[in-house]
């Protein structure tokens, strides 16, 4: 089933034409596009794949992050949003935990300590606060980007809470390369990274591979809309004084609805039910939030149709 | 934005922190170098510098709080915290350092369990301040009357006097409580401030301040220790060491004023439970009001109503409080338990020498004097000698006071100022009155809390309130940064107490510094200087008929 957005395309651009990733200066392009999550093709077929088809990994993705990894931890760098966004996703993981079942345990004290996946980590904002909090056991962190790595394990060396043994591992490599520690962790994190990959539902299925039974995929992404264009791209991406993060940073294509999702999922869940077994994630909760000048990000009701959101699912089994 | 050169160094430091690094190199406090590569041991998350009330309720607020009580903390105190713990004095004898506290801070004390900890019985709640002006024949009550009217409702508490002793004492019986008395580092000296180094082989600490104790009393270099902390608190008072090694400049000027404090000893009330109650007994005022709300038309013409405006009900004590203009400013008369008060006269430093040398009688005629007369009256009284007895053992004061007093007019308050009896011996004390205030709380890695980051005029005794607002402030964002995962450190996680604080401060010391300007303006007797005392009095009076200014000023300060 695919959903198309209520605007009529203004332009269709045609495949020799370039895209304002690569620098040229297209024009706003507002075109149908089919439903992400189950094309097995990228979104923008002209765009190349050096790595091969069965990666995950856009070379495309990896220059443009490379060339980000330098100012990431800079506070009023292009990461700044980021950064200001990292205590709403504790806030998204704590409501998912409440719930759930391991909602009766209260307190700092409790026993269960969750180890943490990382995927498309960055510099380490998330993974790094992760692995502060007490009710960690451990992080392990992800991304293809090699220069990025390198920033966060040099943002590492400067805490030595985070330099404790086995708490924080960055590892320069791809989720389908990581064919150890599948069903061991707690958290499977995506934050911001779904709307950078080219085949998310192939990804999906290889990030919840590392779930354990009772895990929960918490992530945020943003919704494809006429609206977050006109907020991610158009001012986002606008030159200075205006944007506040790279140009070229998304690709409006590539993002993905929360009914997308909770489609995707409803759609495992049928095939398991088909064969006979018992559904294996449990309902998507979402949470939309927006980005306000002068206050930051805040949770803001139905906002997820539009814009930036929270989702998070539970492996049941 | 992608024009920003990349660095292709695996070694990056942001550009933040980089002008940081680099200013703190030269950032440091009476060493020239410290080289440290602390063990874990010697690593903290919060090392507060300063064991007044200040850095004691934020270290007993971290441990009470689940969230923050795991964190490693240190307080670092040069005076001996067990004295402190073992203050005592008798019943009948109150320290001359003693602080009105909000019922917002009270509030806050009670939270973290150190209110009942708190010797009770030397507190005293107030309900009431009266106000009043010598330059004039205006005055101003503030009071939660038109609260407690219109709910029926007990009168609320305006502040609480509490002994700065009292408090710091009950601070650290909640601090052994809580089981974290081996956090308190007390006898031991800041001797240098630096940063930690880069460890190849290890962490690196280059952003973490050092910081270099010795404990009092031993010589050369024995009982030395270096500790790196993730954040550094300057609790430190007006010189903070902690605020020169953040390199943060301070704004601000001296008044050129001192402030005499005192103990004393004041005529007891028909109700000895209640200081300075002597004009409207509780019986009488309350069957006046249950008349003057039934409906009864009979009661509605009685002749004596009482006037609701200047009289409260159930008033448990009142603080008093007078301009003198002339006189370099303000005399205030705070209650305390038993019939005692404190004083705390702000004045220029030739009177406060003057008022030293006095003995005890020709200090509370003074002071007597200073609640009734006319100023020049008061002027007349620093010109008399200190040391002539006249017969009967009496001093030149005493006896111009009571002639004065048969011929004065100046006008008092709805409630009349107590009468000083005695002064307690040895609590006379005086201290320089200054406004200070530090153009930045925070730094990386460093807070400033309480006189470190600000000091006021304490014509409103807001001063100790501001710095428990700090220390509250503190812990609720150390707080809401270990429970996000934040580094405490990190100049994002201290954001949000800088905004808050530094907005606070700067609210209430310019309000009060406003307020001392208005008063020391007209101090001449001529035209002009009596012109502007009536404007001033005429400000008052619409302060108090304006309905609601009286209570949006308290609800500033509360």
């Amino acid at each position: 089933m695919s959903r198309v957005p209520r605007i009529a395309p203004r332009l269709l651009r045609q495949p020799w034409q370039t895209t304002q990733r690569e620098g040229a200066t297209a024009v706003a392009v507002l075109r149908p596009t089919t439903v992400r999550l189950y094309s097995t093709t990228p979104a923008r077929a002209h765009a190349a794949q050096p790595s091969g088809t069965g990666s995950s990994v856009s070379a495309s993705e990896v220059t443009h992050f490379t060339n980000l990894a330098s100012s990431w931890w800079d506070p009023h760098g292009p990461s700044r949003l980021l950064h200001l966004m990292n205590p709403l996703r504790h806030d998204f993981i704590k409501s998912c935990l409440s719930t759930s079942a391991d909602s009766a345990a209260v307190g700092p004290e409790r026993a269960k300590k969750y180890a943490y996946l990382d995927i498309g980590c960055g510099g380490g904002i998330f993974a790094s606060s992760a692995a502060r909090l007490p009710s960690t056991s451990s992080v392990t962190a992800i991304d293809p980007t090699a220069e990025v790595i390198k920033v966060a394990k040099e943002h590492q060396r400067a805490d030595p809470l985070l330099s404790l043994p086995g708490r924080l591992n960055y590892v320069n490599c791809a989720i389908e390369d990581l064919e150890s520690h599948l069903k061991t962790f707690d958290f499977v994190t995506l934050f911001e990274v779904i709307e950078h990959i080219d085949r998310p539902s192939t990804f999906l299925r290889q990030a919840l591979n590392h779930l354990k039974p009772g895990g929960w995929l918490i992530g945020s992404t943003i919704a494809r809309h006429p609206l977050s264009y006109f907020t991610t791209k158009v001012i986002a991406e606008a030159p200075w004084p205006i944007g506040v993060v790279p140009r070229g940073t998304h690709d409006w294509d590539k993002y993905i609805n929360p009914s997308e999702l909770r489609d995707w999922f409803a759609k495992e869940n049928r095939e398991a039910s088909e064969r006979g077994e018992e559904d294996i994630y449990g309902a998507v909760k979402v949470e939309g939030c927006v980005c306000l000048p002068l206050v930051g990000w805040k949770f803001v009701g139905r906002s997820e149709e539009f814009g930036n959101y929270f989702f998070g699912v539970q492996k049941l089994r | 934005m992608l024009s920003r050169s990349a660095s292709k160094s695996s070694r990056y430091i942001c550009k933040a922190c980089r002008s940081t690094i680099n200013a703190s190199r030269k950032r440091k406090f009476g060493t020239n170098s410290i080289t440290l590569n602390p063990t874990s041991d010697d690593i903290y998350d919060v090392v507060t510098v300063g064991g007044g009330p200040v850095g004691l309720a934020l270290l007993a607020a971290l441990k009470t709080s689940p969230s923050t009580s795991h964190l490693k903390c240190l307080l670092v105190e040069s005076q001996s915290l067990a004295k402190q713990k073992s203050w005592s004095l008798p019943p009948d004898a109150y320290s001359n350092r003693a602080s009105s506290i909000t019922p917002t801070n009270q509030s806050f004390l009670e939270a973290i369990e150190a209110w009942r900890h708190l010797d009770l019985t030397r507190v005293q709640p107030y309900d009431e301040m009266q106000v009043w002006d010598a330059g004039n024949a205006a005055s101003i009550q503030f009071d939660w009357s038109a609260e407690a009217i219109k709910y029926n409702a007990p009168l609320r508490t305006v502040a609480t006097m509490v002994e700065n002793s009292n408090l710091s004492r009950g601070l650290l019986r909640r601090i052994e409580d809580v089981g974290a008395e081996e956090s308190l580092m007390s006898g031991w000296n800041v001797k240098g401030i630096g940063n930690g180094i880069d460890d190849p082989e290890g962490c690196n600490l280059s952003t973490w301040p050092v910081l270099e104790l010795q404990q009092i009393g031993s010589e050369g270099s024995q009982n030395t220790k270096q500790i790196a902390t993730r954040l550094l608190i300057g609790a430190d008072g007006i010189n903070s060491p902690v605020r020169t090694f953040a390199g943060i400049n301070t704004n601000g000027w001296d008044y050129g004023r001192h402030g005499v404090v005192a103990t004393l000893q004041v005529e007891s009330s028909s109700d000895p439970a209640s200081p300075f109650q002597n004009s409207v007994s509780n019986d009488d005022f309350d069957s006046a009001l249950e008349d003057f709300l039934s409906d009864d038309p009979k009661s509605s013409s009685s002749s004596s109503q009482p006037n609701f405006e200047n009289i409260t009900p159930s008033n448990r004590a009142t603080a008093f409080q007078r301009f003198l203009p002339a006189l370099g400013g303000p005399i205030a008369i705070l209650p305390l338990p038993n019939n005692h008060a404190s004083l705390v006269w702000s004045t220029t430093p030739q009177i406060a020498s003057y008022l030293k040398s006095l003995s005890p009688s020709a200090f509370t005629a003074t002071v007597n004097a200073a609640l009734r007369l006319e100023q020049v009256d008061i002027q007349y009284l620093f010109s008399l000698p200190t040391t002539i007895s006249e017969p009967n053992n009496t001093t030149p004061h005493e006896s111009e006071l009571t002639w004065r007093l048969q011929h004065t007019k100046s006008t008092l308050p709805s409630r009349s100022p107590p009468w000083i009896t005695a002064l307690q011996p040895n609590t006379i004390a005086s201290f320089p009155l200054r406004l200070r205030n530090a153009t930045s709380y925070i730094a990386p890695r460093i807070a400033l809390a309480g006189d470190a980051a600000h000091t006021i005029h304490p014509l409103a005794g807001q001063g100790l309130n501001l710095g428990l607002g700090d220390a509250e402030c503190l812990s609720r964002t150390i707080r809401y940064a270990v429970e996000h995962g934040m580094d405490i450190g990190d100049l994002m996680a201290l954001q949000g107490y800088s905004g808050e604080r530094y907005a606070a401060a700067v609210r209430v010391s310019t309000g009060v510094d406003l307020l001392n300007k208005v008063y020391q303006i007209s101090s001449g007797d001529g035209l002009v200087g009596s012109l502007l005392g009536a404007a001033r009095g005429l400000g008052m009076r619409a302060v108090g008929m304006v309905p609601g200014v009286r209570e949006a000023i308290m609800r500033t300060v509360d």
